[in-house]
């Protein structure tokens, strides 16, 4: 129950990220609004490589024991968690508001499965040779489900909410380095002077600088309608705005009929929707609990659910011989952060001893069984930026770790903890209560520390309290995971970063970082961060354990998806059918 | 009497600033805020800064209290910050879904528990006496979200009787009579969950109450006068083997709103007991602060009603 619980926790706005350590099994990271880089080489699906437990499995026979689900032939139920009932792209704050959004609020561009980006409610973007200035079209035949068109004005009055010294949403808008947002947030200036309606259907942007995010973060805008939205807006007072949070209408495949707080969201088919009526004509989404969600979709009661990935649970859908099974790899990872800046982990020979000294594969497999795997660099082996040259695979070995710390400095005492100016080896390991991963790592690791000669004392504590010792540097060792965005761009290892945990600095990287963020070209893109990622292995600021993955469970009944762990499945819904 | 109450209602007031300072105090004691919950990992320094300012996390804690305070004395719980909307109507849209399982739970555990208490008064130590004390025990030691996962399985999933969870069919739609019957397939479990676990208490004080009834002298002399027995159990002694159970009604109050966490997780009902637990997972202090407050001022005033309601039932007892 706690687990579900503070899987609210994660809720992670506009793209992965820290998720709370106990929040690891449950969540779906959200994806969408960040990324870049069209033209992505596409690497085949996750799965065909080292392991077959990853990957999909098809429903054997779609027709037996399949009667209440194949009863509803126009309609498809969809278990989720609970979604907050914020079903506005600028103020919405977990993965399942997300859900309900995808479905009505299309933008500009929508993330391929690759993690590359494709035209969506635009069909031409036109980039200014300094990079400078973007220039959107607007599909002519796009309409909102009220049947006015979406126009160019409506971008612009959406980046004016976003801009809003009121606005409280998770996006960092200012941060888009628009000309003449600042204004407008100060209220200085009515108008953004760097948006210009050019006619009814095209829009242009300037920044005053640019990235490899600008055309991820311009083109991820959901134009919101100004005639239903900004009935009552005033530039400061984005209240009005919110209102209409429970009672959605934008121009996607589906239009909201219905929400029942902490119960079901209902849809219709939006008959206007651009890209052609979607096949299904109701859509519901019904909340669910980790408790019943695979029973529910064993008798026919919802036709699709994230089910956490154990091994009893992949045998039991399979076995139902109707499900289709989709365990994709989670955009996030799972580490042990070590303080940097505590003289004891300040030499790299020490956390690269703990490293080796660690065995990783034995955690991750009584933590996750075969459906994760050890990681060694910072990335999704999905992503287009992830290399296996020249990365120690740090494979557990007790005599070269004990080498390491020797080297350092730190020599057995007495009572065989190593010691180094008189200073024992002690580790203070700061741990969330019921968390899958921190119950297989303590005993495990305790054991191999304790043949390292080194002393761990593990203390319990709530998640908030860990990230207060953190932000304070007064900690030794924790463990937390992170979400990932398709793009690498991260502050997690540069140095004084947002969210870098650990305090590590290599002045190297922090380099490294700014450009690849800065460089435009993709094969360009690919080497900087290699060599970052090679760096960061070389230094081994945290111990990086696992990339573990998520379960879709789904009615065979429903074909045509197109899901990746970049692309979530209501993505693809509106192309979606009912085989009958 | 009107003015005993009204003096009662002006002793509120200190009382409730008293808990108004100690909840806000603690809430300002626990690590983080709904910035460090939440970890989102895209925010940068300037966002987050500019979050808390927007937020009122940014003020010295004695002048978050007293705006706050003063908020709230106009009837203002503020914003939620998980779900972007006032207080107030977070609580509205949640408060009346836990209501109406608590309601009947409540109604059938008192009536089960007042013939229960009733008869293994009057047949104390009798072989029925002992399996009731035996079941109220066990039934009292059960942990609900066992006995809840238990009754899924078998009424729902094996037997397929009653819905898994949720408080309507998905996609039904139904309005009028259809609605009232898809809503009571659907609280039935919890119900009868919730009455199973809170009944054994209330009948060991209803047995109690008329173990002590059953004893005085009067119950003795309406025997002696020869009227039926049942006359004496129910019109003599359980007439006030009720008093001290007002007392415990007035507890009843703040439950009846106060959702329950455990269950209704289990059965995956929408009430506000799961939503309350998130707000302080999340730290979603506006919504936590007010709805404890708000739990704060039925407690006193279920105080307030069993003293009101005793001074009424019982004519010893005058109320000045």
């Amino acid at each position: 129950m706690l687990v579900t619980l503070m899987a609210f926790g994660s809720i992670l706005a506009a793209c992965g990220g820290e998720e709370a350590a106990s929040t690891d099994t449950t969540t779906p990271t959200e994806t969408a609004t960040d990324t870049t880089t069209p033209d992505e080489t596409a690497t085949e699906e996750t799965g065909t490589d080292s392991e077959s437990a990853i990957g999909l499995t098809e429903a054997e026979d779609i027709a037996t024991g399949n009667d209440t689900a194949l009863a509803r032939t126009d309609s498809a139920i969809i278990g989720t968690v609970a979604p907050q009932g914020i079903f506005n792209p600028l103020f919405h704050q977990t993965s399942y508001d997300f859900y309900v959004d995808y479905l009505i609020f299309p933008s500009l561009t929508k993330v391929k499965t690759d993690g590359t980006y494709e035209n969506d409610l635009a069909d031409d973007i036109k980039i200014s040779d300094d990079n400078k200035t973007y220039t959107f079209h607007i599909r002519d035949d796009a309409n909102y489900s009220d049947g006015t068109p979406v126009k160019a004005s409506d971008y612009l009055f959406t980046m004016k909410l976003y801009m809003d010294a009121s606005y409280d949403g998770q996006s960092d808008p200012l941060s888009w380095n628009v000309v003449g947002a600042d204004e407008y947030n100060k209220g200085t200036a009515t108008d953004i002077s760097g948006i210009k309606v050019i006619d009814d259907k095209t829009v242009e942007v300037t920044v005053s600088d640019y990235d490899a995010m600008t055309q991820v973060n311009l083109g991820g805008i959901a134009p919101l309608s100004e005639a239903y939205y900004g009935a009552n807006y005033k530039q400061g007072e984005i209240a009005s705005v919110k209102e209409f949070n429970t009672k959605p209408m934008g121009a996607g495949p589906y239009k909201l009929t219905k929400y029942a707080a902490g119960q079901e969201v209902d849809f219709e088919a939006n008959e206007n929707y651009y890209d052609g009526a979607p096949k299904i004509p109701k859509l519901i989404y019904k909340v669910t609990t980790d408790t019943t969600n695979l029973a529910m979709l064993q008798n026919g009661e919802s036709d699709l659910d994230n089910i956490t990935v154990t091994e009893d649970n992949v045998e039991e859908l399979k076995a139902a011989g109707f499900l289709d099974v989709n365990i994709l790899k989670n955009n996030g990872y799972g580490y042990v952060a070590m303080n940097n800046k505590n003289p004891m982990f300040a030499d790299v020979k020490v956390r690269q001893a703990l490293t080796y000294g660690l065995n990783r594969a034995e955690v991750v497999e009584a933590a996750y069984g075969p459906y994760a795997e050890v990681i060694n660099i910072p990335q999704s082996d999905v992503s287009w930026a992830y290399t296996s040259e020249n990365i120690d695979p740090y494979d557990y070995d007790i005599e070269k770790a004990k080498a390491l710390l020797d080297e350092a400095g730190w020599v057995e005492g007495s009572d065989g903890i190593r010691e180094k100016d008189g200073k024992k080896f002690e580790v203070n390991f700061s741990a969330t209560a019921e968390n899958p991963v921190v119950d297989a790592l303590i005993p495990i690791m305790t054991q191999n520390y304790e043949e390292l000669g080194v002393k761990l004392i593990v203390e319990t504590l709530d998640f908030n309290a860990i990230m207060e010792k953190k932000d304070r540097g007064d900690y030794d060792m924790f463990f937390a995971a992170w979400g990932l965005t398709p793009d690498p761009d991260s502050t997690v290892y540069i140095t004084d970063g947002a969210q870098n945990n650990s305090g590590y600095s290599n002045p190297k990287v922090d380099e490294l970082y700014k450009e690849g963020k800065k460089e435009l070209d993709l094969e360009k893109r690919k080497a900087i961060y290699a060599e970052a990622y090679q760096l960061i292995n070389a230094d081994a600021p945290e111990i990086l354990m696992y990339q573990r993955t998520n379960m879709l469970g789904i009615n065979g009944r429903l074909d045509g998806w197109d899901v990746s762990p970049y692309k979530d499945f209501p993505l693809s819904l509106h192309q979606v059918e009912i085989a009958q | 009497m009107s003015q005993y109450i009204i003096r009662r209602l002006l002793q509120m007031i200190p009382t409730l600033i008293g808990i108004s300072i100690i909840v806000f105090a603690i809430s300002q004691l626990v690590p983080g805020d709904y910035i460090t919950a939440t970890q989102n990992p895209n925010l940068t320094a300037e966002r987050i800064a500019q979050l808390r300012a927007l937020y009122g996390l940014d003020l010295p804690p004695v002048q978050q209290y007293f705006v706050w305070a003063k908020n709230m004395l106009v009837g203002d719980l503020g914003q939620s910050l998980q779900h972007q909307m006032p207080v107030t109507k977070v609580i509205n849209t949640y408060v009346w879904n836990s209501f109406i399982i608590a309601f009947f739970s409540f109604v059938f555990s008192w009536i089960i528990a007042a013939f229960v208490g009733v008869f293994s008064a009057q047949f104390q130590y009798s072989f029925f006496d002992k399996v009731v004390t035996l079941l109220v025990f066990l039934l009292m030691s059960l942990p609900s979200f066992f006995i809840g996962l238990l009754a899924i399985k078998y009424f729902a999933l094996d037997m397929k009787l009653l819905p898994t969870g949720g408080m309507t069919t998905a996609g039904l739609n139904a309005t009028g009579w259809a609605y009232i019957k898809d809503v009571g397939l659907h609280m039935f479990m919890p119900v009868v969950v919730m009455t199973t676990l809170s009944v054994g208490g209330l009948t060991r004080y209803f047995r109690t109450g008329m173990l002590e009834v059953i004893r005085q002298d009067y119950i003795r002399t309406a025997r002696a006068k020869g009227l039926k027995e049942r006359t004496v159990i129910f019109k003599h002694a359980f007439r006030n083997a009720l008093l001290p159970a007002i007392t415990l009604l007035g507890f009843e109050l703040p439950g009846l709103f106060g959702g329950a966490m455990i269950l209704e997780r289990v059965f995956n009902w929408p009430g506000i007991g799961q939503i309350y637990l998130a707000s302080l997972n999340l730290r979603d202090y506006p919504l936590m602060l007010g709805f404890t407050m708000f739990l704060a001022v039925l407690t006193l005033l279920g105080n307030l009603i069993s003293d009101v309601l005793y001074g009424v039932a019982d004519p010893r007892i005058r109320l000045k």
